[in-house]
């Protein structure tokens, strides 16, 4: 815990803003105090042995573990269904952002912070798209109109900069309208413009996903992937990436995409095609449809380094299903 | 002021008598309470509306401190004095509003209230001009249609939406010149890019959207299965899917057109929306008019014509679009004579050269404007073959010469003014040096490449330094540059020069090879020499000896970019300059790369530090020489890892103990404090703000602190003379060590051993990762020698924390690497590619765009650190206009000017005086508008400072009253330099701001001097002037060169650190907030540029400007709420 004398310095970059503040800066007199993430959002999905998505499950049917040890569940939701606040005896009531609880970091007073999920898509309109440039706009609409009505979503491009075309709106017109507002660019930086997407998708409270529409190849970012990677996990935003490449073409994109996708709870698709791309939106939108997100404050642990989740399902309810979550975060200075 | 000592105020301002609630402004703002005097003022007005002194006080307040407000309240303040009958008063009121009129663009209310100066007596400004007269003599402008709106046009042809009409032809010239053609693959001609396919397909398209939109030229589908929705739908590449209603979308079937569609911004979502919904699309498509000049035809062949299309036939030709280029560049008389007396097939030909080196060309009464006038007239007929005189044959002649050479010296030497003018321009001299630069063959010259090739040349002339009898200054002595010619150390430069050297003994036998060089492809290594070593004297009390001379031009091939730390110091001695040199070269000789990186990286951020202590005054000019020479000594001396240890933390003290710094208990905190610079206790916030930015970069990096460091190797000291372990201090080191993580790379063998670089970057962050101090103490044991190499361990630990500090210092705004890759400091890589020694190259950015390695570093000396880390940054700027736009030199140097300097020092005196002159500026290019002598002073400073096109054009727009038009073409430091040289010709009372600036510089005589606003004020200049130490040069803006990109244009440009200040002074900041607001603001300013092409700096200045306007709508909003709360 932090000296008692010394005055609290909190990071602006802190929304997840926690009760627990403690000294890091050595024996600075300028300190820089280390806010833990408190609130931990966790999404994931559960498929049987056929990869069919399980539903209706409640909070009492899993077990959330960090380095092993057992948290409690603070809200649960299903889909984009509204989130409920989970008792301590497991049964839940309706979050309603009120007196204490709405006091809570990490909980936005807005009743419908938790409805839905905030998409922000991020479309490659580089060089490297110049072919494919209009089709992803065909499939990126499509897959907006699509989007559940409790959803969100913001549609951003890049080349070699960011642009935000649209910010992150329920209105379906107006993300369309930024997104055929689109100019092709010229070099590739995507890993740059992921990170700074994450950074805008980790400022939104509730629950978060970036979808990357590109073909891979990336030749300007300044940043590694598995940087950008480590800030997702953190941050608890998962990665869709929908690759317009094909798989083999490109095996060093191939392989990051598989890697931060799997490493942030998300998903890589590789869909040349016009067709395929409108079923890896589908496939996305479903696992969206058919996911739970679960928050939790974590339980103390010693560890400040990488802190590994499971999500373990009660034997009762099934023993063959998968989970698919990211395997964990490392709490943010 | 806080908003509670605000109501206090208005309190008691509110009980005050007028004339008390007067003075007592008059002390607020003495006290520099500028708000609270404001305040007072306004109070006072309101609560007598009708006092014609508290009214004029109180817009006089306004005006000198740029309120827009101030023209409102002179209203007010001249209905009051009309009602009192005060004539005199009156005569003065109205000359006032009648500028600000003019400044707001308001000619009627200016004509009206000049009525009123001369009804009311008024003699000092001449009768009422007649600007419509003027207006009325402009030739009508000549018009051809681009299909469809220009923003889409513009879309299409990277042509930004915010250009006057009038450049849209010359914007779209320079983007066909550079970007329209390439050498084809199958032969010597050229083929079109892809750039100019799509342009070329655009028009095409906007033909046929042009064709269905019929006569009315508007695209209308009343309903979705109207016919000519199908048509519209066809042209634009999509189909429905779905039937009619809300069901229905569309989809790209025709994917070449579609993407035209999307990228010129077709409204293609409202089309869509009105489709689902079947009301009625509407689209404009009226075709958009732009000016030609001399109207279409005098650019078209006669086959052309036939087929009437200006715009196919322009970009189908990149000959005529470099002459149109050209033909822009000159002021309208110019222009005309050349038009009228050169056939355009002949103007073609050199089309090149006029694009390049036209842009100073003026013809006046029919004579030709050469640079040394009258005195050189006949050394210019002679090199020319034509006399100046004969104006448009003199340019004809000109332009048909040497393919060039005559040219580019013409344009260099037209871009300089005063001495070194003087100098150059002198008749045999100009003739011997244009035969150097000519050379014997004159093909390829100077303007066949896509940017001007002998860029030196131009640096040359520019940056020349005269003594005070007027000859060149040749640093060393002639002996030394004879001896570097003849011995050339590195390679011959030149086989002729190499003889002709043994005979030198005047300086120009210098300049003249210093010239015959500018010819040459190949970098032109005596030049940077000698103007590297040039640029170390200027500030120098005494110069440097030859022999320090011949030894850095001997060396500049590899220490060459390390100079720039002199000029922080201008009091260092030779002696420490040659112990620079001598230890740099001991640790170049290192046999072990990792020892090497380490005493490199160590002893290189020791002394950037040292640097920018001197450049912030914390290291006194009597201190600088023996502080650096200190600090450099144990570092020739390093045998052993320990050593450099000793050496870093010995150079740390030093630093500290040089900048007064009596309690260094906690280093680290010292040190952060030095760096954000000297405040003083009321910048307190302002001043944490810094720190704590810097602070929070060294925690993303996981950098030990040099307390930890210090305390530890005490401690291991200690444990030699059997003292006891700290164990507290060895788990914290290895907590830390734990966090550091190992790049993140995913390289095969393969890759690696082909990608050589980071190897030692690697090693050096694995060395770190598997430290275990513990062990390393057990094992020695008490062996005291192998105890005393245990300090060693820590060697790479203290590396990267005394570079960190660098690295944070000039961190950049948002600095998202440095939050993002907690290994990019580590990753600083001092020994690069294996084969190319790097430690002491100019920093560079290694390894972008290759998702496979562990991001991007920086490799090399830190001699470049601070552009390397903006142009690592640049490309996470969020353009708010069309992406990708952004410069890839311009906003590196732009965001280097905005961190390097520190404003701390600056006084509020200073920052008013700034915005002074600005609203002077203004107030005088006003006046000029009215004044016909004015005008010609006004016009004769700006054409010292700005091309003749944009001077005559200032000079015109002010004939015909246009003055906003005539401040929006002038940049924030013409406008100083203009201030700064008039107000000095301008006799008697001339209104309350040039009264203001008359009292500051009497009340505030050391604060406001040349040298000292300069300093406060101007910008670094590394590549210019071979300094990052800030100052104001007042230079023409430069073209982009090759070799250096828009990097010298960058560095020419001085307004932004004027106007901020000149904001800041509207806004009422205190200085001490600039070091916030700067880098803030220019980041804003970036991400605003929507500019067309590299020398687009007026997209620069339409950014700034805008920037600034909704800074001041935010502050006016703020303040607005402040009051709504208050009351």
């Amino acid at each position: 815990m932090t000296s008692p004398s010394k005055a609290i310095i909190l990071s602006s970059a802190v929304f997840l803003a926690g009760g627990a503040l403690w000294l890091f800066g050595q024996e600075s007199k300028n300190p820089v105090f280390r806010t833990k993430v408190d609130l931990v959002v966790l999404s994931f999905t559960i498929t049987d042995n056929k990869g069919h998505y399980i539903n209706g499950l409640k909070p009492s049917d899993f077990r959330i573990l960090e380095d092993g040890i057992l948290e409690k569940i603070s809200t649960f939701a299903e889909g984009n269904k509204p989130a409920v606040q989970v008792n301590d005896d497991g049964s839940v009531r309706p979050l309603i952002a009120s007196g204490a609880e709405s006091s809570k970091p990490g909980i936005d007073p807005r009743s419908d912070a938790f409805v839905g999920t905030n998409v922000f898509v991020l479309f490659d309109s580089s060089n490297f798209m110049y072919r494919g440039f209009v089709y992803a706009e065909d499939a990126i609409a499509d897959f907006v109109r699509g989007l559940d009505r409790a959803d969100s979503v913001a549609v951003y491009s890049f080349s070699r900069n960011l642009s935000r075309a649209s910010s992150l709106t329920r209105d379906r017109g107006d993300a369309i309208f930024g997104l055929r507002k689109t100019v092709a660019g010229d070099e590739t930086a995507l890993y740059n413009a992921l990170l700074l997407t994450l950074r805008d998708a980790g400022k939104v409270p509730g629950r978060k996903v970036v979808i990357v529409f590109s073909n891979g190849p990336d030749n300007a970012s300044m940043v590694a992937p598995d940087d950008v990677r480590a800030v997702a996990e953190d941050e608890g935003i998962p990665i869709y990436v929908i690759s317009t490449n094909e798989v083999n073409k490109d095996p060093i994109s191939s392989n990051v995409f598989r890697r931060i996708t799997a490493r942030t709870g998300g998903k890589a698709y590789w869909a040349k095609t016009w067709q395929k791309q409108v079923e890896a939106f589908e496939s996305i939108r479903e696992d969206l449809g058919n996911s739970y997100t679960v928050t939790y404050y974590p339980a103390p642990n010693p560890n400040e380094g990488f802190r590994k989740i499971s999500v373990e399902i009660l034997p009762d309810i099934g023993k063959k299903y998968r989970v698919r979550s990211r395997p964990g975060y490392r709490p943010r200075a | 002021m806080k908003a509670p000592s605000l109501v206090l105020a208005l309190l008691f301002l509110t009980s005050l008598e007028a004339n008390d609630a007067l003075d007592k402004a008059r002390q607020l703002e003495k006290a520099g309470d500028v708000l609270g005097a404001r305040t007072a003022l306004s109070t006072a007005v309101q609560r007598e509306p009708g006092d014609v002194d508290a009214l004029t006080e109180y817009a006089e307040f306004l005006v000198r401190y740029g309120d827009p407000d101030a023209r409102a309240a002179y209203a007010k303040a001249l209905e009051a004095v009309e009602k009192s009958g005060n004539r005199s008063k009156l005569a003065v009121l109205a000359r006032e509003l009648s500028v600000l009129d003019l400044i707001a663009g308001d000619r009627t209310a200016a004509l009206q209230h000049l009525e009123a100066y001369h009804t009311a007596g008024g003699k000092d400004w001449p009768s009422s001009p007649n600007w419509k007269a003027a207006e009325a003599q402009n030739e009508p402008k000549q018009l051809v249609n681009v299909p469809g709106p220009l923003r889409s046009f513009g879309r299409m042809a990277a042509i930004s939406s915010d250009i006057n009409s009038d450049d849209v032809l010359p914007a779209l010239a320079r983007n066909v010149v550079t970007n329209g053609y390439q050498a084809s693959h199958s032969n010597e001609a050229l083929e079109q890019t892809e750039y100019l396919k799509l342009v070329h397909r655009y028009l095409s398209q906007a033909r046929e959207l042009e064709t269905l939109a019929g006569a009315d030229k508007v695209i209308r589908i009343e309903t979705c299965d109207s016919a000519n929705a199908g048509e519209l739908l066809r042209i634009i590449g999509y189909r429905m899917r779905g039937g009619c209603g809300s069901e229905v979308v569309l989809e790209t079937v025709n994917a070449t057109r579609a993407f035209l569609t999307s990228d010129s911004g077709f409204p293609l979502a409202e089309l869509e929306q009105a489709l689902r919904t079947n009301r009625p699309f509407v689209y404009d498509f009226h075709a958009a008019p732009v000016p030609v000049l001399y109207g279409a035809d005098y650019w078209l062949s006669a086959k052309e014509k036939e087929s009437g299309d200006f715009l196919e036939a322009f970009l189908g030709d990149p000959s005529l679009c470099r002459l149109y280029l050209g033909m822009s560049k000159l002021d309208r008389q110019t222009a005309d004579e050349l038009r009228k007396a050169v056939p355009m097939p002949r103007l073609k030909a050199y089309a090149h050269v006029l694009d390049f080196f036209g842009g100073m060309f003026e013809i006046r009464n029919g004579k030709a404007v050469v640079p040394g006038g009258s005195r050189s007239d006949a050394a210019w007929t002679e090199l020319v073959g034509v006399s100046p005189d004969q104006g448009a044959a003199f340019f004809d002649k000109l332009l048909a010469k040497d393919d060039g050479w005559l040219a580019s010296l013409f344009d260099a030497l037209a871009r300089i003014n005063g001495p070194v003018k003087e100098y150059l321009t002198d008749p045999a001299r100009m003739k011997r040096f244009y035969m150097a630069v000519r050379g014997r063959v004159t093909s390829p010259g100077p303007a066949r490449p896509v940017f001007r090739s002998n860029a030196d040349m131009m640096l040359l002339t520019t940056r020349l330094r005269m003594d005070a009898s007027g000859r060149p200054v040749i640093p060393g002595s002639i002996d030394v540059w004879k001896n570097l010619f003849v011995t050339h150390p590195h390679g011959k430069y030149d086989g002729k020069l190499t003889k002709a050297a043994a005979g030198w003994k005047d300086p120009d036998d210098v300049l003249e090879a210093l010239f015959a060089l500018c010819r040459k492809a190949v970098e032109n290594e005596p030049l940077k020499i000698f103007m590297a070593v040039s640029d170390l004297d200027r500030s120098r009390a005494k110069p440097f000896e030859p022999a320090t001379v011949d030894r850095l031009a001997r060396e500049y091939h590899i220490y060459g970019l390390q100079y720039a730390l002199f000029n922080d110091a201008p009091s260092v001695t030779d002696k420490t300059v040659l112990q620079f040199l001598d230890t740099a070269e001991a640790i170049t000789r290192m046999k072990d790369q990792g020892l090497r990186a380490d005493t490199a990286g160590t002893m290189q951020a020791l002394v950037g530090l040292w640097q920018i202590f001197c450049r912030q005054g914390s290291i006194a000019a009597d201190q600088a020489d023996t502080t650096l020479a200190g600090l450099l000594a144990p570092f020739a001396q390093v045998h052993r890892d320990r050593d450099v240890f000793d050496a870093g933390k010995n150079g740390i003290t030093l630093l500290l103990k040089a900048t007064g710094s009596s309690d260094i208990s906690a280093p680290q905190d010292r040190l952060l404090e030095l760096l954000a610079g000297s405040a003083s206790p009321a910048d307190s916030d302002a001043h944490a703000q810094v720190v704590q930015e810097m602070s929070r970069i060294l925690e993303a990096q996981r950098i030990i602190s040099l307390t930890t460091l210090f305390q530890l190797d005490d401690n291991l000291q200690s444990l030699s003379r059997g003292g006891k372990l700290d164990t507290a201090l060895v788990n914290r080191l290895a907590s830390r060590v734990s966090e550091i993580q190992l790049p993140r790379s995913s390289l095969t063998t393969v890759e690696r051993n082909a990608f050589a670089f980071g190897y030692w970057t690697e090693r050096h962050v694995e060395g770190e990762r598997k430290l275990n101090l513990r062990a390393a103490i057990d094992r020695a044991g008490t062996d005291a020698e192998k105890m005393k190499d245990i300090r060693g361990l820590l060697t790479p630990f203290l590396r990267d924390t005394v570079v960190a500090h660098s690295y944070a210092h000039y961190a950049p705004p948002g600095a998202q690497v440095l939050y993002t890759n907690p290994l990019f400091v580590r990753g600083h890589d001092f020994i690069g590619v294996q084969g190319a020694n790097h430690t002491w190259k100019s920093t560079e950015l290694f390894g972008t765009g290759w998702p496979s390695n562990g991001g991007g570093r920086l490799v090399g000396s830190l001699a470049g650190l601070p552009y390397a880390l903006a142009e690592a940054e640049q490309n996470f700027l969020v353009p708010t206009q069309t992406q990708a736009l952004i410069w890839g030199d311009l906003v590196p140097q732009m965001i280097l000017s905005a961190k390097i300097p520190r404003w701390w020092n600056v006084t509020p005196a200073q920052v008013h005086w700034v915005g002074l002159h600005m609203r002077c500026a203004r107030g005088l290019m006003a006046q000029a508008a009215v004044d016909p002598e004015l005008r010609k002073q006004v016009v004769e400073i700006l054409g010292s400072l700005a091309a003749p096109a944009r001077s005559m054009l200032v000079a015109r727009l002010l004939e015909e009253g246009d003055v906003r038009a005539a401040l929006e073409r002038v940049t924030p430091s013409e406008m100083f330099v203009l201030a700064s040289e008039m107000e000095p010709r301008r006799k008697g009372a001339d209104g309350p701001v040039v009264a203001e600036i008359r009292q500051l510089r009497s009340a505030h005589p050391s604060e406001i001097t040349a040298a000292v606003v300069s300093r406060a004020f101007g910008t670094p200049k590394p590549t210019l002037t071979n300094s990052y130490r800030p100052e104001l040069l007042n230079l023409r803006t430069f073209p982009t060169l090759m070799g250096y990109s828009s990097r010298i244009m960058a560095e020419s440009w001085e307004s932004n650190t004027l106007f901020w200040a000149s904001l800041a002074d509207e806004l009422h900041a205190t200085p001490s907030q600039l070091n916030v607001l700067i880098p803030e603001w220019t980041q804003k300013v970036v991400e605003r540029i929507f500019a067309s092409h590299l020398e687009d700096w007026p997209a620069l200045l339409r950014s700034l400007r805008t920037v600034g306007d909704d800074i001041r709508a935010k502050a006016k909003l703020q303040a607005g709420e402040q009051k709504v709360a208050l009351q």
